[in-house]
């Protein structure tokens, strides 16, 4: 029951990985992440090189295709509640825009006219940059993120992704992105200063109790943070910050983790330690073509003990 | 008719001597007046006014019932009251298109649509234009002239798939054409051979 998406690895369009010959003026190598060679000394995220490399450079937009500038689209509702699907010569998850008339990162948009003249704007969520999108696409059961909700986002980068989870959660809800990165925390915090939802948190994810003052008791936690112990950094978090009966969405890089196992072994002992932190995963889904090796994994936390039974 | 108005009614109410009004006064007080205008909820008559003020009927059952029909067609608070549309020719040609386009370009290849059947159209959705950015390089837009109002119309302008679409269709007429003597017709469309062609939308 996923989203109609065009056939995968086609030719002539889509959402590519890979060519981004004609985005010019992004470093990809050292900008992000604040390079790879710090070892322990960047315990956060330190998505330098590694990931995109087998691409070749460039963070895939989606490019020509059927998605041009003046190309007329249907938006329709997704399933999963936030989330819209535009569907013209291809399709492409979007996200409404909570501030319109402006891209984060140089995403296609849609705007719509309605009938009683109101303006409407949607933003284009490229699977191959964010890895929430690209669970989605394959058709996860829930992300448990709408409107109204609290998240806690760990591994929040430039803030790409942040800022379609601060759309899904609209003006109602709240994202707490804490990336510990400075350099790409300023392009976090420069998106935060347009998104009234997002709260953005410089510090090492490792110790929450540095953030306590800042975030509340959440619904849901986001986490993205490819490291080695990233199932300790999350129940750590979750310990504080998620509520009994919340959710958590985990994104697993096996070479990350283990690069000398194979990637199901790695997934395996990932999720057995979640359960041991009191996680109960629900579902685990691979982000097969948009993202090499990577588990998705979805679950709640603390679940009740009534709800357990009826399951 | 040459009474004052009361001092509470709209001060610019127009001075006109209305005929349902103007009867009315004339009649005796135990007849009704006959004409009863048919109720809507936009219009009253002036009778039903209070001072030349709408006040909301007493009974619950009706107010629900203006109150639900002031409520806007939306999705809901999960979709961001994404509104109804109200279905133009257009919109339903740019539907057919869409639910067809697996048979636009060969080289395409979708999923399957979600909805099971193709000929309702869902009832919540938009008419959206992508905007373009200065970023993107010439091949991420249309030029002006490119650019039309509706997915059909940009299909028909389309000069790529132009010519497979004409391809395809001589030869669909071809394989229909009756075989032997051209003078030979297609007897009725809704014979049992021909079930399978009306299914296709």
């Amino acid at each position: 029951m996923g989203p109609p998406v065009r056939g995968r690895g086609g030719s002539g369009g889509g959402f590519r990985g890979g060519r981004g010959g004609d985005r010019g003026g992004r470093s990809f190598g050292g900008g992000r992440g604040g390079g790879r060679g710090g070892g322990r000394g960047t315990p956060f995220k330190s998505r330098g090189g590694g990931r995109g490399g087998p691409r070749g450079g460039g963070r895939g937009g989606p490019r020509g295709g059927g998605m041009k500038g003046g190309n007329k689209v249907i938006v329709e509702p997704h399933r999963h509640e936030g989330t819209f699907i535009a569907k013209g010569k291809e399709d492409a998850l979007v996200t409404k825009n909570l501030v319109p008339g402006e891209a984060v990162y140089n995403e296609k948009r849609v705007t719509v006219q309605n009938e009683d003249g109101t303006k409407v704007e949607y933003r284009i969520w490229n699977p191959f940059r964010s890895k929430l999108a690209a669970a989605v696409l394959n058709g996860v059961d829930n992300i448990w993120m709408k409107p109204g909700s609290k998240v806690l986002y760990l591994g929040a980068a430039s803030g790409t992704t942040v800022s379609h989870v601060s759309d899904i959660v609209g003006p109602t809800g709240v994202v707490y992105a804490v990336e510990f990165s400075h350099r790409s925390g300023r392009d976090l915090v420069n998106m935060a200063k347009k998104r009234t939802n997002v709260i953005p948190i410089i510090e090492d994810a490792r110790h929450p109790a540095k953030y306590r003052m800042l975030v509340g008791m959440v619904d849901v936690i986001f986490s993205d943070v490819a490291q080695p112990d990233q199932a300790r950094i999350l129940g750590l978090n979750a310990s504080y910050y998620l509520k009994a009966g919340g959710h958590f969405v985990i994104s697993i890089k096996a070479n990350c983790i283990d690069s000398t196992v194979p990637a199901t072994v790695v997934f395996d002992n990932e999720v057995n330690k979640l359960k041991a932190d009191q996680f109960k995963p629900i579902e685990q889904i691979t982000l097969e073509p948009f993202e090499r090796d990577h588990a998705c994994v979805v679950g709640g936390y603390r679940v009740p003990k009534k709800k357990k039974d009826a399951e | 008719m040459a009474e004052k108005k009361p001092v509470v009614g709209l001060s610019w109410q127009p001075q006109l001597a209305i005929q349902s009004m103007s009867k009315a006064t004339y009649l005796p007080s135990h007849t009704k007046p006959q004409i009863e205008a048919p109720t809507s909820t936009l219009w009253k008559p002036n009778s039903e006014l209070v001072n030349g003020l709408f006040v909301p009927p007493n009974d619950p059952r009706k107010v629900n019932k203006l109150l639900r029909q002031q409520v806007k067609d939306t999705l809901g608070k999960d979709w961001f009251d994404m509104p109804a549309q109200t279905i133009t020719p257009e919109l339903q040609r740019d539907w057919k298109l869409l639910k067809l386009r697996g048979v636009i370009d060969p080289k395409l290849h979708f999923k399957r649509s979600d909805s099971k059947n193709s000929k309702t159209l869902p009832k919540y959705f938009q008419m959206g234009t992508i905007v373009d950015s200065p970023v993107d390089y010439y091949t991420g837009r249309l030029t002006k002239r490119e650019r039309k109002t509706s997915i059909a119309e940009e299909f028909l302008s389309d000069q790529t798939s132009a010519a497979y679409r004409k391809r395809k269709v001589r030869e669909i007429e071809e394989q229909r054409k009756p075989g032997g003597n051209p003078n030979w017709k297609i007897q009725g469309k809704a014979t049992r051979k021909r079930a399978k062609e009306r299914r296709k939308f």
